[in-house]
């Protein structure tokens, strides 16, 4: 997705042109390279941070992969909340930049209060969430009680089964505006005269939505997809604050069981192992994904 | 724009159904600031009421307890400074990778691509261990260096972009001229690129703003935390007493709200700019 010119015409050539890129690529390379490389050699290490790291070869593998159920469930967890987040985020997002796109007064406020969420931090969210959720006294419950509806109360976050559902509204609620924002910009280049003609036509905004506009938003359905699924896999935020994978391990998702063996349990290189896994299962799906949506047009307005 | 004066059915819709909807959305936000102004009872009691009483107090108590100011000044210093780092280094690496021929220029730029598809956890651990060796664990320091290095990726590429869009000609013509490259980039790159420029400082101050794990892994005492380190802290230790936790929750949010409401159009522009790319 590099958009690279192809006519690279440098304006000077020399090796002391690296000092523009230096003090960029030192951090980078100290803060992001190093540790990247160093994490393949720890993985094969049992180390708990404080003694020096021993070579134990796949050991770390080999638990992560077939002895720890919860590792394996945490991908089942990343992999229903990546779904839900395409339900929830995605297409939640579209519908609203279709709902909101509109030049008349009040519809600008509307975006900027959709999109307000965007802005706050995932653990100002979740914690205002965490009350929302609340059993006595959330919000929802309070809802659900103030309309008879008394037996509906749950308690959403404590218990297995509603656990990581909540937490997938709540990642919807954070995170649909940005991707109505992305629609929404695609939406204004599409020229008006086509859904004229299209009424006149007699078609219906329901068809004309099926017809016109999801075909010419595919670009941007891509990117966001892409993006949901890699930015889900590395979910971590939301999760550490709600349920830090609780309750009973139903919403451990890689990056909070990794953190928790990594941390609290200090097995640093068994927790390393599961982060190259991660690494390596966001790179396979990234590249796959791209390559079978690559066929696709590129066509930009 | 030729819409016709009535409305029509359809736009009748689409205002009573994203009304609800936003509404709908954004009411929790309103019920965290009117909660934060009741005594629990009230909380409880009339959940949906106006305040009975404006309890300030709410306020000057989390503020007290919670060391607030102090969280926020943390998070100030960190975020200042890495946005600062953060653009300044990218504006330089982005015009070299646009402008200049250098030797290890491609494969440099492929290095740093990495870093865009790699989420934050993947390093956490090794990245602990390194800024324990360079004596840099429990300081403001790593927070700011790890945040500007992951900031580096996105926003060198975003403004490579920009760079790639804008024809070289100007800085062609300085060169004919006789001007050195450092002079280029000061008088005539930068400011090509400086509304881009500003648009990336915001997106990663909101980005660096919120950042969570960093924070939470590297730094230990209470005094070196960061707002959203803080408050889960809080949050832990007072979870019971909900006004102070509401207080607590509206003095670190509507901050953040007001501003991006002012700068609106800016915050969308750059965040959606992320992505399209």
């Amino acid at each position: 997705m590099a958009g690279r010119n192809t006519g690279f015409q440098p304006i000077s050539s020399g090796a002391t042109n690296l000092l523009f890129v230096a003090p960029a690529m030192i951090l980078f390379g100290l803060f992001v390279l190093w540790p990247l490389g160093s994490s393949v050699y720890y993985a094969f290490t049992s180390w708990s941070g404080y003694t020096k790291p021993e070579w134990v070869g796949l050991d770390n593998f080999r638990r992560a992969i077939f002895h720890d159920p919860v590792h394996i469930a945490s991908y089942l967890h990343v992999t229903l909340y990546i779904l839900g987040t395409l339900v929830l985020e995605v297409s939640f997002g579209l519908v609203m930049a279709v709902v909101l796109n509109s030049d008349r007064a009040g519809f600008s406020i509307m975006r900027g209060m959709f999109f307000s969420p965007m802005v706050l931090s995932m653990t100002a969210a979740g914690v205002l969430w965490a009350f929302v959720l609340d059993y006595r006294l959330g919000l929802l419950n309070s809802v659900l009680r103030g309309v008879g509806l008394d037996d509906w109360a749950q308690p959403w976050l404590s218990q297995p089964a509603t656990a990581l559902i909540a937490i997938m509204f709540v990642s919807g609620w954070r995170f649909s505006g940005f991707y109505m924002v992305i629609f929404f910009a695609a939406l204004r280049r599409i020229p008006r005269s086509i859904y004229e003609a299209a009424t006149l036509d007699g078609a219906t905004p329901i068809k004309q939505f099926f017809t016109i506009t999801l075909p010419l938003l595919r670009q941007q359905m891509l990117t966001c997809v892409l993006l949901a699924v890699t930015g889900g896999f590395a979910g971590f935020d939301l999760f550490f604050t709600m349920t830090n994978g609780g309750p009973f391990d139903a919403t451990q998702v890689p990056a909070t069981w990794i953190i928790r063996q990594g941390f609290d349990n200090n097995q640093l290189g068994y927790a390393t192992a599961m982060t190259v896994i991660l690494a390596v299962v966001v790179l396979i799906v990234a590249v796959v994904y791209l390559r079978v949506t690559e066929r696709g047009n590129h066509v930009r307005y | 724009m030729s819409a016709t004066d009535r409305r029509s059915g359809t736009e009748w819709l689409q205002l009573t159904l994203g009304g609800a909807i936003v509404c709908a959305m954004f009411y929790p936000a309103v019920w965290m600031v009117l909660s934060a102004f009741k005594t629990n009872r009230e909380i409880f009691k009339h959940p949906f009421a106006l305040p009975a009483d404006w309890k300030w107090s709410n306020f000057a108590e989390a503020w007290d307890k919670g060391g607030l100011g102090g969280m926020y000044l943390n998070s100030l210093i960190v975020t200042a400074a890495a946005v600062t780092l953060t653009v300044c280094l990218a504006t330089a690496a982005a015009f070299a990778f646009s402008r200049l021929e250098f030797p290890g220029r491609r494969w440099l730029y492929r290095l740093l691509l990495v870093g865009l598809l790699l989420p934050p956890p993947v390093v956490a651990i090794p990245l602990f261990a390194i800024l324990r060796d360079l004596g840099l664990l429990n300081t403001l320091t790593a927070l700011i260096l790890a945040g500007t290095a992951w900031s580096l990726s996105l926003t060198i590429f975003i403004l490579q972009g920009y760079f790639n869009s804008i024809r070289p000609d100007m800085e062609e013509a300085a060169m004919l001229e006789g001007a050195n490259i450092w002079q280029i980039f000061r008088d005539i790159s930068v400011p090509m690129v400086w509304p881009s420029m500003l648009t990336l400082a915001i997106v990663n101050t909101i980005s660096i703003w919120n950042e969570l794990m960093f924070a939470l892994l590297f730094t230990v005492d209470d005094d070196k935390r960061t707002l959203p380190v803080g408050l889960i802290r809080f949050f832990g230790r007072y979870s019971t007493d909900y006004a102070m936790v509401f207080a607590a929750l509206t003095i670190t949010t509507l901050p953040i709200l007001a501003l991006y409401f002012l700068l609106q159009r800016h915050v969308i522009a750059g965040l959606s700019a992320t992505a399209i790319d």
